[in-house]
């Protein structure tokens, strides 16, 4: 059976239009003037008990929206939304029993209790028995050493070991499915390890069914299977994530501060690239702050060492970074036809 | 789905753990019980400096006065005590922290509201029942069992009138981006309540009893132990007032928690 039903679900606000300054304000106290702005619009997906799905868009896509609905916070405005068979909105309570939620910011442990505390009133607003509740303990210590954190407070742990904490919390319940928004966020990289092997687990022992979002590119490829790419309330992709694997994968992007830059170094480095590695090298140049220049490269097509060493020897280079595609620059290369 | 008594079970759970945590804040707590204590003091002793130069106060004697206000103190504990995360909510709504509370399976405001309990108003809760005591012997006051129970009756109502200010002035930022001055504003209003309503004049009498009801907050309800013979036929009105209040306010509430959207991510 289908865990979660979308068929055709919008979510539009009113906002009000404002004006400046002080005039403007006083007017926008008895304006009628306001304007739509649609944060979902028309989506369809279904997602089935034991997947992870990878939710995933730039700032403002709707991402935020589509789970505040699924979670029964906001109401839709149109369309079809069904989790575990029911509709999230009116059914609040009955929905939190299955539903596990975690925040990458924000801790929903009781912050001045010690964490085994939270845990315990969990237990009994969620009624679970003392049975489950302590294997569950069990297995999460096995897994990542927790109890060393029992009698310390929320307030008093790190962030890695908070989100270890709520993650458990989470799934405390047994829940049908998780919610885990931006789970990684702010974490050094073993612990962000830690965090996914411990989802994945989490996900194969219990077929919990997990919705991520994130705009951590390297979540998504470690623990989805699918994914799920959402901008401007619309889905731009949904499907396997071995097609777009590609491309967070290939693409890294050579962040530049060339010495004396001009607009004619711009002009000169698209030149003598295309020279060097032939029209389809998959390079594209952009200018973005004041003194760097972006190189993006498709790793499939042209090295980037073959790149790097080519800059370096022709040009005098000040600075250099190389960084992953960002979530931005793979929706633009959805709509450039990056996956027809 | 928790029933009633499951619910009141959670409450136990999470206060005994909050105020065990609270204890490791000693001073914070010795130091805030006797900053109340002084602040209930001050008030006591206007009292006592107005009626060095008056005899009385509309005809009301400064123990009736004293008697009254000993009303008010116990009354606004379950407020203090219960309802002080109230105070914070404009706080969790900017941050989009409130979020969070519509993840549990419980009912909003439970939750939201025993994440708080505020230790020294009981402080001021027993201070205010040692007041009761000494100003109804001072009076000569008898409290046969059934006076007793109104008493309970017109504690309870007049509590339920406090917190319904306080929880109505809390939501207004469920709708107004800084929603404090609404909350000083109650807070304010709150403190016309241990003085006598007929002191005050035809529109304030009018609203204070039917617009803002904190007549029934100390008042009515005193009036009654004090000089029955005087007593308006609105004290009977005081439970039915105190639960009509709070309905209203939690529909307000739910009203807010319902059109609330919460910040960006």
């Amino acid at each position: 059976m289908t865990l979660i039903h979308i068929q055709g679900l919008s979510k539009h606000f009113k906002i009000l239009n404002r004006h400046e300054g002080l005039k403007g304000a006083v007017r926008d106290l008895f304006s009628g003037d306001y304007r739509t702005v649609q944060a979902v619009d028309g989506i369809s997906l279904d997602i089935e008990p034991g997947e992870i799905v990878g939710y995933i868009g730039p700032n403002g896509a709707g991402k935020s929206t589509t789970i505040k609905m699924m979670t029964g916070i906001l109401k839709p405005s149109a369309g079809v939304l069904q989790v575990n068979g029911l509709v999230p909105y009116d059914n609040r309570i009955r929905q939190a029993m299955i539903m596990g939620v975690v925040f990458g910011q924000r801790t929903q442990l009781w912050w001045d209790l010690p964490v085994i505390e939270s845990f315990k009133i969990l237990k009994e607003i969620y009624k679970v028995d003392q049975k489950m509740f302590d294997e569950h303990l069990g297995m999460f210590h096995e897994l990542v050493g927790l109890k060393a954190l029992y009698s310390q407070q929320a307030r008093t742990l790190s962030l890695g070991q908070r989100m270890l904490c709520d993650i458990t919390a989470s799934f405390l319940h047994n829940p049908q499915v998780v919610f885990l928004d931006e789970p990684t966020i702010g974490l050094d990289v073993s612990i962000k390890a830690k965090i996914r092997s411990l989802i994945l687990e989490l996900n194969r022992t219990r077929n919990t069914t997990i919705i991520l979002t994130t705009h951590d590119l390297g979540d998504v490829e470690a623990l989805c299977r699918r994914i799920i790419i959402i901008d401007k309330g619309k889905i731009l992709y949904d499907g396997d994530i071995k097609k777009v694997n590609a491309l967070f994968g290939a693409y890294r992007t050579l962040k530049l501060q060339i010495k004396d830059y001009s607009e004619a170094t711009l002009a000169a480095l698209q030149d003598r690239l295309t020279g060097t590695f032939g029209a389809g090298h998959g390079i594209t140049i952009a200018q973005t702050e004041d003194c760097w220049t972006d190189v993006t490269i498709d790793q499939a097509r042209t090295p980037l060492a073959d790149v790097l060493a080519f800059i370096m020897t022709n040009f005098t280079v000040e600075d250099v970074r190389i960084v992953e595609i960002s979530m931005e620059n793979v929706v633009r290369k959805i709509y450039d036809g990056a996956l027809k | 789905m928790l029933t009633l008594g499951e619910y009141i079970r959670l409450y136990f759970l999470i206060e005994a753990q909050y105020i065990k945590g609270q204890m490791q804040y000693r001073a914070d707590f010795l130091i805030s019980s006797v900053g109340m204590f002084f602040s209930s003091l001050a008030t006591l002793s206007i009292f006592v400096v107005l009626f060095n130069s008056i005899p009385d106060l509309a005809g009301w004697s400064l123990m009736e006065m004293v008697f009254i206000y000993a009303f008010y103190m116990i009354a606004i504990s379950p407020m203090q005590i219960l309802f002080d995360a109230v105070w914070f909510l404009r706080y969790k709504i900017q941050s989009g922290e409130f979020v969070k509370y519509y993840f549990r399976p419980m009912n909003i405001m439970f939750y939201f509201m025993s994440e708080r309990f505020d230790l020294k108003g009981l402080t001021q809760l027993a201070a205010g029942i040692a007041l009761l005591a000494y100003s109804s012997i001072r009076l000569g006051l008898v409290w046969p069992v059934g006076k007793v129970l109104i008493l309970i009756l017109a504690v309870f109502s007049a509590s339920l009138v406090l917190i319904s200010i306080a929880v109505m002035a809390g939501s207004s930022a469920f709708w107004v981006v800084n929603s404090y001055p609404v909350l000083a504003l109650a807070w304010k209003v709150r403190e016309f309540a241990p003085y006598p309503i007929t002191i005050f004049d035809g529109i304030f009498r009018f609203a204070f009893t039917f617009i803002l009801p904190i007549g029934f907050i100390a008042f009515y309800p005193a009036q009654f132990f004090l000089r029955p013979a005087e007593i308006s036929p609105l004290f009977y009105l005081a439970p039915l007032i105190g639960i009509g209040l709070f309905a209203l306010t939690y529909k307000v509430w739910d009203l807010g928690v319902n059109s609330w959207t919460g910040t960006g991510s």
